[in-house]
């Protein structure tokens, strides 16, 4: 048998007591959904976040052949208000944190 | 069904008697489910109030912020829509730019309820419908809505 020695690592200790979130921004997603029609998800993002016909088509053809497409980030207060507002008309939306 | 572009950006829908009829009807039903004590295991209330987070307690900040809005948002949409159509009779409506998003909004929860009930997927959507399917009949009312709305989206695009 042989032993396993393992190199010493490193261990981060918090030096203050708050532990910092780096500043990701919060991402709002739209997926795909076999009921809504693809003219509708259109109309929205453009109504919703003012985007050109050509970003809004595009967005609404990555929900319908990825399964999902981020359409606005931000602060946690900014994306939960787009989530709120894709949610009254009735697109299914989730936020998560970018990566 | 009729839809025709109106003056000043409007949009006139003309619906006859059995048309107008339907969707008081879905209309008072979709009243019934948001105004009533639903558990939130429900697919439908699931779809209509869907999570955002993944995160329990955010999730649970987010719904006490928004669930009381958004709720109130789908009812106001639908009495405008309701009030607008009347009562009984057939159906001829001009749709203002400052009305058609309470109809869209109204029509796509329509739309959905229809669709979660019936587990739609993409095949079955876009697949013609066999008349000995007994979901043949909600299924024809989903793409009557779908239609509706489709047409009102083009007389506001075009």
């Amino acid at each position: 048998m042989t032993e396993t020695i393992t190199a010493p690592q490193r261990i981060e200790v918090p030096t203050d007591d708050e532990v910092t979130e780096p500043d990701r921004p919060w991402l709002v997603i739209v997926w795909n959904d076999p009921i809504n029609l693809m003219s509708y998800v259109t109309y929205v993002f453009q109504k919703l976040f003012g985007y050109s016909l050509q970003k809004a088509t595009k967005l609404m053809l990555d929900v319908h052949h990825k399964g999902k497409a981020v359409v606005s980030s931000g602060s946690k207060e900014k994306a939960e208000l787009d989530c709120y507002r894709l949610h009254a008309y009735g697109l299914w939306a989730t936020i998560t944190k970018s990566e | 069904m009729k839809v025709k572009g109106g003056r000043g950006g409007t949009v006139r829908l003309r619906l006859d008697e059995t048309e107008a009829s339907l969707l008081r009807n879905l209309i008072a039903e979709m009243q019934m489910l948001l105004e009533a004590d639903i558990p939130d295991g429900d697919a439908v209330k699931q779809r209509l109030f869907p999570r955002a987070y993944e995160d329990p307690a955010n999730e649970e900040t987010f719904r006490d912020l928004t669930s009381g809005d958004l709720e109130n948002a789908k009812l106001a949409a639908l009495r405008e829509v309701r009030d607008s159509i009347g009562e009984r009779g057939s159906v001829e409506v001009e749709i203002g730019p400052d009305d058609v998003g309470s109809w869209l909004r109204l029509l796509t929860d329509l739309r959905l309820a229809i669709g979660v009930r019936l587990d739609v997927t993409e095949e079955t959507m876009s697949a013609e419908i066999d008349p000995d399917d007994p979901n043949a009949g909600a299924l024809s009312v989903l793409h009557w809505l779908g239609w509706v709305q489709g047409s009102i989206l083009e007389r506001i695009e075009g």
